[in-house]
């Protein structure tokens, strides 16, 4: 059957459409600029103006694996607090800080997202995480494996292996992973914190093995670029929530040496040390940094006043951090020579100098970094706060007199030392259009998301104009999935499963001998049941993959 | 790796009879439904296999009498329909059994409890009130150097946890024959595994219910607190002194236990004596714990309950939702209240015993080797995951996931396509009942 949209207002920054009234029309799945010739519609929506973006692409969001399992099991008082009742079409569920799958599904659909990916899959437990992917319905879903941490990566650095052979092994995980994506957190220092290690600086030697974490950086972000996996290396930087920790971020960047490198949540990394409390916001130097080193990306990872759950694979500084817990419970866990991960229950009260200033960090780095295409909108959910606060976020970077608004009631001393409310500069639709499709899917080599180009997944939404840009981006009017309606009115109307997005480079097979190796000497789990088939994905696991081509590239 | 085809021979078969998972077991058969040779596995294992395979396959039964499979769902669907409150109890099946089993609970307003749960939630109500520090197989193969044994169990229970974690030929980051051992609990000095009899350090002889005073006590000594380290009857205080400087000295101490045989009221401030015993040793060294579980798939269907519903086991869905309580929901408390009016039991992996006896309605979804003292309303034969049909489950730790194969076909529907058609027939006389 062939749809009409009529007369919506496009937004596309991928295709340079800044709000021009165009019809579109859907067909089989995909968007399309003209009928097909001798084709009627069957279905006419009469939009009138209303504004038309592709779906929403959270490029980072922990919303599967066995960590984010850890914090549902640790927090029944979340779900008992943000019950969701089953309907005739959907199934029940619940939670806000750490939702249960089904919730984190229904809830992404109502606010236009189409697509997510989890970005900290342990290789062990990638199984999880497909899992639990599948089982959050309505969004397509990926994820980036975590690698920089294991025992067999940094053996072979340690040996001095070739270029090539990590390459192979890269590339090797994300075939055993059905990822698409490379991921290092606190490189090396998880790893460190199993010899008892409590911190590792980027130039700091490994307690155990002869490397440093920048040499982990440099040889990662080269094998991604070299793969040709479209992602470029997704770095958790070292010191993650020190003060001071700006200077190991920008040697991080450093690190990469040219090679593409998108440094995550990075508002936990842009702290300094001035002031009577010895915690200042670095956003300004992290931004000029980012605005002119373009082989760097970021996301903000904003903080949100309120409770949340931090769940992160750090279980170095995540340990550190445990008397912040509140409530007062904490989980960490060493596992299986790959890497770790910490539970930390958290509450960001405006009232407190740290959480208000982490508050306005978040906010500075949006602003004063010049290039939406560079700037990814996240929350780090729920590590800075749930994916449920985007609407209120994307209002705080539209409208700066409700930022300012909300600016006068978080801590004096931290208003007093932020910069925030001298930038003037206030997004636009465009530009979080940019932030929240266009980029996402550009960054992840997604082609055919995140635009409303003829021929894409007609993955859309409808939303109505407002001068409350949290009321438009709360709750669309209409978003489609593969071309079905699927949410009115912000309230989901025909459920449906997703496909799991993954990269497939090439690589020499010889690696799997110095892998199979390594496991029958050292693994308690066999290497013929590590990796994830096809047909698991599709029969076993519920969520069919769809492959997305490789390009190697060299420094940009 | 799924496989749908039969595996005639494997080196890597994932065994579904304990928590382990030894994913290692070797397989040689040639008539698929014949006899099966398997090695590389433990006795219990290997007896499992063979009485499975060996075993009369029963069918379709209502009230101990013969049926066909069709006759059988009809009446589950009339049961399910007519329940106001039903119980889901037993739950030993794999990831997708447990994925049907949840869906169906949402629809007909079921409660969920696994049979045995009363260990899983010692665990899980330490986890949920204070949290932990845990480790698994894998890292603790490679890096522990002392090694604290809590119990007399869990060699009986996990019986290759000495030669795949415990003592294995070589480790990363110790000289596995420097790995040093200590006993706490039951332990009769003659009942010590003799591959570790050279390495045991100590072994403090204790009854389980004491264990929780002596961490608590070690937790002083460790803190350097003025406690009296002979306030224990019968435990040496010079052997606690010692005990707390070698865990403050070692590297990384491993706690193992198992909490199915802390089997005493309130075992739970047992793990979380020993598990904040961990924490505080982690304050300047390191330290993990070490539950054992997982037998009879608790671990995977408590994990596939959190991520679907946001809440562990002892969840119902009566009131359009989840709800979960750990101490009202337990399935033993809820037919002794008769707080149910209908029992569907899974028993899809053997050695979970036989359903609970209960004046309710019984469903009984069954390994077809299921012999029942009293036969049930209806029994349904259904595969075995890991030998009938492929599927996942969880090792001990809860961070691997493993795939199980499928080693013959009898033609026996899986846990999960009888729950999803229950499901479909249900759903279907809903709507035929709904007035246009």
């Amino acid at each position: 059957m062939l749809t009409k949209l009529a007369g919506g207002r496009l937004y596309d920054p991928a295709n340079g459409i800044d709000g021009e009234v165009r019809d579109l029309y859907i067909h089989d799945g995909r968007i399309l600029h003209h009928p097909p010739p001798g084709e009627t519609p069957g279905q006419t929506f009469d939009l009138d103006g209303k504004l038309v973006m592709a779906g929403a692409i959270d490029m980072h969001t922990h919303i599967g694996g066995g960590k984010v399992n850890i914090a549902r099991a640790m927090l029944p008082e979340d779900q008992r607090a943000h019950r969701r009742n089953r309907t005739a079409s959907t199934r029940s569920g619940g939670g806000h800080a750490a939702p249960s799958t089904l919730a984190a599904g229904y809830r992404y659909a109502e606010m236009g997202y189409t697509c997510c990916f989890e970005p900290a899959i342990l290789p062990i437990n990638a199984r999880q995480s497909h899992m639990e992917m599948a089982d959050t319905p309505m969004v397509d879903t990926g994820g980036y494996a975590m690698l920089g941490n294991d025992d067999l990566l940094l053996q072979l650095m340690s040996e001095g292996a070739s270029q090539e052979t990590i390459n192979d092994y890269v590339a090797w995980t994300l075939h055993a992973t059905q990822c698409i994506g490379i991921k290092v957190v606190n490189p090396g220092g998880i790893n460190a914190f199993k010899f008892n290690a409590r911190t590792l600086d980027v130039d700091e030697q490994h307690p155990h093995y002869p490397l440093k974490p920048r040499d982990i950086i440099r040889t990662l972000s080269r094998a991604v670029a070299e793969l040709g996996v479209p992602h470029p290396l997704h770095v958790h930087a070292s010191n993650l929530g020190v003060p001071g920790n700006r200077t190991a971020t920008l040697a991080t960047m450093a690190a990469a040496e040219g090679f593409p490198i998108h440094l995550t949540h990075i508002q936990f990394h842009a702290y300094g040390t001035e002031g009577d409390r010895h915690f200042s916001s670095a956003a300004a130097e992290i931004a000029e940094a980012v605005n002119r080193l373009k082989n760097v990306t970021i996301d903000v990872g904003q903080v949100m006043f309120g409770q949340t759950v931090t769940i992160s694979g750090d279980s170095m500084h995540q340990h550190a951090n445990h008397h912040h817990a509140h409530p007062h419970k904490w989980t960490c866990m060493d596992i299986e020579c790959e890497a770790g991960c910490g539970v930390i229950p958290f509450r960001y009260k405006d009232k407190n100098f740290v959480n208000a200033l982490q508050w306005a960090i978040g906010l500075e780095l949006f602003l004063m970094v010049e290039d939406p295409w560079r700037v990814f909108l996240t929350t780090d959910h729920p590590n800075g706060a749930p994916f449920t606060s985007y609407p209120h976020l994307i209002r705080l970077l539209m409208d700066r007199s409700f930022r300012n608004d909300q600016l006068a009631r978080i801590h004096p001393d931290a208003a007093a030392m932020s910069l925030l409310g001298s930038l003037e500069r206030e997004y636009s639709l465009y530009e979080i259009a940019i932030m929240t499709r266009a980029a996402p899917a550009r960054i992840l080599g997604l082609t055919d998301r995140g635009h409303l180009g003829s021929g894409a997944r007609a993955d859309l939404c409808v939303y109505r104009p407002s001068d409350d840009a949290e009321r438009i981006f709360s709750s669309p009017m209409l978003v489609f999935k593969n071309g079905e309606v699927v949410v009115e009115e912000g309230r989901i109307t025909r459920p449906l499963q997703g496909t799991t997005q993954v990269v497939r480079p090439e690589y020499d097979r010889a690696i799997e001998r110095r892998i199979g190796d390594w496991f029958d000497r050292h693994h308690t789990v066999r290497l013929a049941n590590f990796g994830i088939s096809d047909a698991e994905m599709a029969e076993g696991i519920g969520s069919p993959v769809e492959v997305h081509p490789c390009r190697p590239r060299s420094v940009t | 790796m799924w496989k749908t085809e039969l595996t005639a021979s494997t080196d890597h078969l994932t065994c579904p009879f304990c928590g382990l998972a030894c994913d290692d077991l070797q397989l040689e058969h040639q008539d698929p439904n014949g006899p099966i040779d398997i090695r590389n596995g433990c006795e219990t294992a290997r007896n499992a296999f063979t009485q499975l395979m060996a075993a009369e396959t029963r069918p379709p039964m209502i009230a101990g009498r013969p049926v066909a499979l069709e006759e059988t769902l009809e009446r589950c669907v009339s049961r399910l329909r007519e329940a106001r409150a039903p119980l889901f109890g037993g739950l030993a099946t794999d990831v997708n059994g447990m994925r049907a089993a949840l869906s169906l609970a949402d629809q007909c307003g079921a409660l969920l409890d696994h049979v045995n749960s009363d260990a899983l939630f010692r665990n899980q109500l330490v986890q949920q009130d204070s949290g932990w520090m845990t480790t698994t197989l894998t890292e603790a193969r490679n890096r522990a150097d002392l090694v604290v044994l809590i119990g007399s169990q869990w060699h009986e229970r996990f019986p290759r946890l000495i030669e795949r974690v415990l003592s294995p030929p070589e480790a990363l980051f110790t000289e596995t024959s420097e790995r040093r051992f200590v006993l706490i609990g039951p332990n009769e000095s003659q009942a010590v595994p003799a591959e570790l009899r050279g390495c045991i350090q100590n072994v403090i002889q204790i009854e389980n219910r004491q264990i929780g005073a002596l961490a608590g006590l070690l937790r002083g000594l460790v803190a350097g607190r003025p406690v009296r380290a002979d306030a224990i009857p019968d435990v040496n205080a010079e052997t606690l002194l010692t005990l707390a400087e070698q865990l403050k000295s070692a590297s990384y101490a491993l706690f193992v236990w198992s909490a199915a045989e802390l089997d005493f009221p309130h075992a739970e401030l047992t793990v979380q004596a020993l598990s904040e015993l961990v924490r505080d040793l982690n304050q300047t060294t390191r330290a993990a714990a070490l539950p054992l579980a997982g037998t009879l798939g608790d671990i995977t269907v408590n994990q596939v309950c959190t991520w679907q519903s946001g809440y562990p086991l002892r969840t119902d869905f009566q009131q359009q939702g989840p709800r979960y309580d750990p101490m009202l929901n337990r399935h033993q408390d809820i037919l002794a209240r008769n707080e149910c009016d209908l029992l569907l039991w899974i028993a899809a992996i053997p050695g979970g015993g036989d359903p609970p006896s209960t004046d309710c309605p019984t469903l009984v979804l069954g390994h077809p080797g299921l012999l029942l003292e009293r036969p049930p309303e209806v029994f349904i034969p259904v595969g075995v995951p890991g030998i009938d049909h492929p599927g996942h489950w969880y090792r001990s730790d809860a961070a691997c996931p493993l795939p199980l194969g499928q080693i013959r076909d009898l033609g026996l529907p899986s846990v999960a396509q009888i729950l999803t058609q229950l499901g479909q027939r249900l759903a279907q006389t809903a709507q035929e009942e709904t007035p246009c």
